[in-house]
């Protein structure tokens, strides 16, 4: 009794001791960022009195409030060594390539840790005991995978950097004078980061029972709120650089580091972000458990992978589905900053890559229900749903081949001629704003229709109000699509500032599909009759494939997305401020774009199989007594899902 | 049969009368007309 007491008073110090450190760099700053640089000021007051009468003010580009000059002036590059030494190669490509990498494995060592914090909190809250070990040992996978890629992300990070001061040094040098106090918290934090990390990994075993199962969850509570913290402040360096904010028209910082911080487009870069991580996160870690499943030779393994795969697909998901409404945020937000910035990316030089977008938003949708069909496989009495299938196929067919067709097409005079102009008669109509938003809703509606399908699949609902319950959500979702499909028809006969608005209530339709509908699942299932148990592992290898196609269509998608963002910039360095006087401040063509995503895709995916096969020899290694912990000879990792 | 039709009814005109609401509201909420075509 006396030693557990002191072990948790050890952890509780422990615990408070994290949070101390965590708080530390924050403390140790907070002067500097309250009275916004004045670090800066007093620099200057020490070369002499008569600076202290020259006090400069300028305007805030953004705020347009008025702050006292502390910065110096964003430098005028010249294509030369000085501002851009370069090897015998385009330095652009190479920091690009370097960002990428950095960048997917940032995703996924910050969006693990979020998967393993919920599957840890179910595993604590499960009554069922055998159920509850399942899931602590799903999320003790999950966190061993991101490990050797948390060492990987810290490599790339440090190549990233080095890139940057070797062949940007100008660019790196003025953008670090801006962020120099935030940049040793990020440098602090991720110091935290990795503390946390290694103790919450390496704790694992020593705090899986009662209360310390409870510090150890808390422990990843606090990982995730670096983890986020880390990304929000990487964010609002690309924030700054796409709106800059807190500098005057010379790029002169004027002492309020929030307002730098603070950009236009940094509050809908977070949020796009991090749904974008967790789904990205969850589709590498869906990948990983349908290649596991492939390799595995035993009825068991296959069951765990399964599972596994199940899990993390869910998760991910979860956060894809309301992925697109906030990059229409982003969007929205971008155009409100500059019209001709929301213009060039969707409406000009790069409205092209939004139809590849489009493109892979679609598979993404596509492969999650295919596999939730799939799956259905694998319980008895999901049979009397296959017949159904293909209605949904149809509503998603014509969902997508709405969501992908273009305004206009790249033709010759002889096929211009032929079409009898730019647009065509008839699939022109659908290559407008109001049509795209009716086919998303659609494809994003079919999916939460599936997956309450998927949900119900080997259950009958035992409630007194059941055949009630099941019409009401029948009308539910047809009405959902007419309201949808309607929408998109009556923006065809209203002004476009009118129309721009019927977006809101589409995407409120199809949430309330996902929330109301869930929900009322949920509460009708609640004691469910089963109709046969789930039987894992027991489902067809397309439907692992799928997982794949959909864990590397993320990937692509995610490289395509970050190539667009950061070419809006076109030849800025610091929009509006610091311009790019490099030989390669142009737009590269689209096909170039592709090949330089899908190679970087394909670096990714060869490394990250590299990380897994380590992930397995650490795997072989481990104790036997781990192993036994599987109950049965055929494990069934949940009763439901 | 009858039970059937009289909550088929009623999930419509709960249905209906939800997405009316929900699309009136929200583009009310913008400073939209959402029945503009139909005052128009």
């Amino acid at each position: 009794m006396g030693f557990l007491t002191r072990k948790k008073m050890m952890s509780i110090m422990a615990l408070g001791a994290m949070i101390g450190l965590l708080l530390l760099p924050i403390a140790v700053s907070l002067p500097a960022l309250t009275s916004g640089g004045v670090a800066f000021a007093e620099d200057g007051k020490e070369d002499g009195k008569k600076d202290e009468a020259k006090v400069e003010k300028g305007r805030d580009v953004y705020y347009k409030t008025e702050g006292i000059v502390v910065g110096a002036p964003a430098p005028v590059t010249t294509d030369g060594p000085k501002d851009y030494p370069r090897y015998n190669f385009e330095s652009r490509v190479l920091l690009w390539f370097a960002n990428q990498q950095h960048l997917y494995y940032g995703s996924f060592v910050l969006a693990v840790p979020i998967f393993c914090m919920v599957v840890e909190f179910m595993g604590v809250v499960t009554k069922d005991k055998a159920l509850a070990k399942r899931y602590d040992q799903l999320a003790y996978d999950f966190i061993k995978i991101s490990l050797t890629a948390y060492s990987l992300t810290a490599v790339l990070g440090g190549i990233l950097i080095f890139t940057f001061l070797t062949l940007y040094p100008a660019f790196f040098g003025y953008l670090s004078s801006i962020f120099r106090p935030v940049m040793h918290i990020y440098a602090l934090m991720f110091v935290a980061e990795s503390g946390t990390l290694y103790i919450y990994y390496y704790g694992w075993d020593k705090m899986k029972e009662g209360f310390l199962k409870w510090i150890h969850l808390s422990m990843s509570v606090i990982l995730n709120i670096i983890g986020t913290l880390l990304m929000f402040l990487a964010n609002s360096w690309i924030g700054f650089m796409m709106s800059p904010a807190g500098v005057d028209e010379q790029g002169r910082f004027l002492g309020n580091i929030w307002h730098v911080l603070h950009t236009a487009l940094w509050n809908p870069l977070n949020l796009h972000r991090i749904l974008g991580n967790m789904a990205f996160g969850g589709g590498v870690v869906a990948a990983y458990a349908a290649y596991k499943f492939l390799a595995s030779k035993t009825d068991e393994e296959r069951a765990h992978y399964d599972w596994m795969g199940y899990i993390a697909m869910a998760l991910g998901v979860a956060f894809l589905i309301p992925l697109p409404f906030a990059g229409y945020w982003l969007m929205r937000e971008v155009y409100a900053y500059r019209q001709q910035m929301g213009i060039t990316l969707m409406g000009g030089l790069l409205a092209w890559l939004f139809i590849i977008q489009a493109t892979m938003i679609g598979i993404l949708f596509l492969s999650t229900n295919y596999y939730l069909w799939q799956a259905m496989g694998r319980m008895r009495g999901a049979e009397k749903y296959q017949r159904y299938i293909k209605y949904l196929v149809f509503l998603l067919a014509c969902g997508y081949l709405v969501f992908i067709t273009p305004h206009t097409m790249v033709m010759t005079p002889a096929e211009l001629k032929a079409m009898g102009g730019q647009q065509h008669p008839v699939l022109g109509n659908y290559g407008v704003m109001s049509a795209k938003n009716g086919g998303i809703n659609v494809i994003i509606t079919t999916t939460v229709l599936s997956f309450v399908w998927y949900m119900r699949g080997n259950k009958v609902s035992t409630v007194s109000w059941a055949k009630f319950g099941n019409i009401f959500m029948g009308c539910f979702f047809f009405f959902a699509y007419i309201n949808i499909v309607g929408l998109a028809i009556y923006g065809y006969y209203i002004p476009a500032n009118v129309r721009v608005g019927l977006s809101v209530p589409q995407v409120a339709t199809t949430l309330s599909c996902l929330f109301f509908m869930f929900a009322l699942n949920s509460i009708m299932m609640k004691g469910a009759k089963q109709t046969g148990a789930i039987e894992w592992g027991k489902i067809s290898a397309r439907s692992q494939y799928a997982l794949i196609m959909l864990a590397t269509a993320f990937t692509w998608m995610m490289g395509l997305m970050g190539y667009i963002r950061s070419s809006v910039r076109l030849f800025w360095h610091v929009n509006e401020i610091m311009r790019d006087n490099s030989p390669w401040a142009y737009t590269h063509t689209v096909g170039f774009a592709a090949n330089m995503i899908s190679f970087n895709v394909l670096f990714f995916w060869i490394s990250i199989l590299f990380v897994f096969w380590l992930g397995s020899l650490a795997a072989k290694k481990a104790p036997v007594e781990a192993k036994a912990a599987v109950p049965g000879s055929a494990p069934q990792p949940a009763a439901s899902h | 049969m009858g039970q059937t039709i009289f909550y088929a009814l009623v999930s419509v005109v709960i249905c209906v009368a939800y997405f009316l609401a929900v699309d009136h509201f929200l583009m009310d909420a913008q400073g939209l007309d959402f029945w503009y075509m139909f005052r128009k």
